[in-house]
């Protein structure tokens, strides 16, 4: 409970402060949010599980979110920024996919 | 390797490190750390992530919302000017006409003035500068239709493109028109000028680089009997007619009593020189 309600508070934060994003850091904000959505259903898989554990889930967090927004920076940088961008929102798409097949699976026992 | 990789990419949804930590939890033998700091962090993370996201979609509907203010702006911008260019074009035609008739005005004074004043009628009704009444004849082209026999569920007619009347027909009738005496000829009240050309555009004909669409209205003021009977009877006509007869083009003409054409655009003074000199 004490999580979604985090989320709830976090998105109308966002909605009523709209907070300023540097120009630099606006291209990663897609990305990070793609990233960040991996590691919020692998933590309710998890927690479904019965092997939730904050400190993975957090750590998890934030490397997903720094390692999909540092390598679309690279890309960035090599001009195949696209193409990783893509290859990053496949492969995080996927795993989405599958947690939320699990979690399907989890509450409909089907 | 490119299906093992795919396997483990399909098979690993879950992050290894949650299995782990649970192995680890059960050989401590249950958590050691309190339970509230765990929660607080999820939470807070939770939020995190919630703000990346609401920012993430202000940012993607502002920019959609900026492009669409852009577009609006660029349109007003557009009307604008072309209200302006609407207005300089009645000016200038107002003005045009003031200094003809103030020309014709001083011309007229003299005998010397007066004949320059029917050379330069004789001129401008050559160079199609002003507007001619008459009678004449009227020869329409046209498109083909779409065939009828096209799919009626799809509704898509594909229309065959040698159905399609182009610039050389057009040229053809124009230039037999003339040949058969015609003293002034517009295609859909676009007035022909001596410089006037007609050619195509992707697929739009241009004349005098305007576009005219099908169907194609040639006017050609003249005597109404010598035109038509020289003009059916050039060979060039005729085969135009077995073509338009071949790919259902429509080509007709009529005898007209009375014919307007407007004045084609004035061209630009190209060459000028002082009196006197030869």
């Amino acid at each position: 409970m004490i999580p979604i309600l985090g989320l709830a508070a976090g998105v109308l934060l966002g909605l009523l402060f709209d907070p300023t994003v540097p120009l630099w850091l606006q291209p990663y904000l897609p990305i990070a949010v793609v990233a960040a959505l991996d590691a919020v259903f692998g933590g309710f898989r998890a927690r479904l599980d019965g092997i939730f554990d904050a400190k993975v889930f957090v750590i998890s967090f934030v490397s997903n979110v720094v390692v999909a927004a540092l390598i679309v920076f690279l890309g960035d940088q090599l001009g195949v920024g696209a193409q990783l961008s893509t290859a990053v929102v496949v492969v995080l798409g996927i795993r989405i996919f599958g947690n939320a097949a699990a979690i399907r699976r989890h509450v409909f026992r089907a | 390797m490119g299906a093992s990789l795919l396997d483990a990419v399909l098979a690993e949804t879950l992050d290894p490190a949650y299995a782990q930590a649970a192995e680890a939890k059960a050989a401590r033998g249950g958590p050691a750390r309190p339970r509230w700091r765990g929660r607080l962090l999820v939470a807070l993370t939770m939020a995190i992530a919630g703000v990346l996201a609401a920012v993430t979609y202000d940012q993607a509907a502002d920019t959609s919302q900026g492009r669409q203010e852009v577009r609006a702006a660029l349109v007003r911008d557009i009307q604008r000017e072309s209200e302006v260019s609407d207005e300089l074009t009645t000016q200038l035609a107002e003005l045009r006409a003031e200094v003809s008739s103030t020309r014709d005005e001083v011309l007229a004074a003299s005998a010397v003035g007066q004949d320059a004043l029917d050379d330069l009628e004789r001129a401008e009704e050559s160079a199609a500068a002003v507007p001619v009444t008459g009678p004449g004849l009227l020869v329409t082209l046209a498109n083909a239709d779409p065939t009828a026999d096209a799919d009626p569920v799809g509704g898509a007619t594909e229309e065959d493109p040698r159905g399609r009347v182009a610039d050389g027909d057009l040229q053809l009738v124009v230039n037999s028109l003339w040949a058969a005496g015609a003293e002034a000829v517009s295609i859909n009240g676009q007035r022909l000028g001596p410089t006037t050309a007609i050619r195509f555009a992707g697929e739009a004909v241009l004349v005098d680089f305007r576009p005219v669409t099908n169907p194609y209205e040639v006017s050609a003021i003249g005597d109404p009997d010598t035109l038509a009977s020289r003009f059916l009877t050039s060979p060039e006509v005729g085969a135009l007619a077995a073509i338009s007869e071949l790919y259902d083009l429509r080509f007709d003409y009529s005898e007209e009593d009375e014919l307007r054409l407007p004045a084609a655009n004035t061209p630009e003074l190209r060459l000028a020189r002082p009196e006197g000199d030869s």
